[in-house]
């Protein structure tokens, strides 16, 4: 749940913080806890909000909205084909993404949710998502080209 | 659409998740928890940061630290959870039984709900064990059991304590 928090927000005691309040909110409301999803994805779900609260109060122009960012759907190539990824660079380069581009790589890729829960999470339509994917994708390739790394 | 990026983290996911907090952070929202129902957060509370935690660290644990646990031990190690698992479920049974002999005793909706959510947990972690047997996932399973032992005699001391208070005068004149 660290992690997950960690990814979103990009800051050691800014996660710590995140954790904390999720686990205080989801001791709270056990109550509203329905047992459709796992209790794990029910946690993880707060975490995931929590952090991206975080995110927003710090800069909320960081985040992707629909009116900036739903350019309609973008013909997606897998730019990265071939590229000798290691876990570490793709880290690296992961935290250097601006928050928007990296809020939403990192739910998609790492938390598993798909572009139409990453819209309900984020308030955005699915394209934006996808669009906004795809180009993190572009920015991580940059910077993993770009042999700062 | 083929997507390499994505196919690499899939199959190096676990690998992903090496950041971890501060030892003190369980304490910290141990401490943070709503005053008032702290008592019986205190052991359920902790149980469940204690057993989310291990559920995110298992993979990470076992693809960077324990690798090699040979089939004999996980074999070993399930055999004495089963032993465990019966044992505490006859508790936990014979506990329930206690209960249910107080007149009145009536259903409360906070401990049968507590009740439920460690069930649920103890099949998430269950499914850990068996996917990846660790000795971590063995003690949070065991760990839950004996959490429900413990709000069991919570419970049992509440309506002992109740029974007490409403019992007859004894007589003192004939």
């Amino acid at each position: 749940m660290y992690n997950v928090g960690y990814r979103i927000v990009n800051d050691a005691a800014e996660a710590q913080d995140v954790l904390q309040e999720a686990f205080i909110s989801a001791f709270r409301n056990l109550k509203n806890y329905r047992g459709d999803s796992t209790f794990g994805a029910w946690l993880k779900k707060i975490v995931v909000n929590k952090a991206i609260n975080q995110v927003t109060r710090r800069k909320p122009e960081r985040l992707p909205t629909n009116e900036r960012w739903d350019i309609g759907e973008e013909i997606a190539v897998d730019e990265l084909e071939g590229y000798p990824f290691t876990v570490e660079k793709v880290k690296r380069a992961i935290e250097l993404l601006p928050d928007g581009y990296r809020v939403v790589l990192s739910l998609y890729l790492m938390e598993g949710y798909d572009h139409r829960e990453i819209a309900g999470i984020l308030g955005i339509t699915e394209s934006t998502s996808k669009s906004q994917y795809n180009r993190s994708k572009k920015k991580l390739k940059e910077l993993l080209e770009g042999g700062s790394l | 659409m083929k997507d390499s990026l994505k196919d690499f983290v899939d199959r190096n996911r676990d690998q992903f998740d090496s950041q971890e907090p501060t030892a003190d952070i369980w304490s910290v929202i141990a401490r943070s928890l709503p005053a008032g129902r702290r008592h019986l957060w205190n052991s359920v509370g902790v149980w469940r940061a204690a057993a989310a935690i291990l559920l995110t660290l298992s993979g990470y644990l076992l693809a960077t630290r324990n690798p090699g646990a040979t089939t004999r031990e996980m074999s070993h190690m399930q055999n004495d959870l089963t032993d465990l698992e019966s044992y505490y479920r006859n508790q936990i049974a014979e506990k329930i039984g206690l209960i249910k002999d107080y007149d009145g005793a009536g259903e409360n909706e906070q401990f049968t709900q507590d009740f439920q959510k460690l069930e649920a947990m103890y099949q998430v972690l269950s499914e850990e064990m068996k996917k990846h047997p660790n000795p971590k996932v063995k003690d949070a399973l065991v760990l839950n059991l004996l959490v429900r032992i413990d709000l069991l005699n919570q419970q049992l001391k509440k309506l002992e304590d109740a029974r007490k208070k409403h019992l007859p005068v004894p007589a003192t004149t004939t």
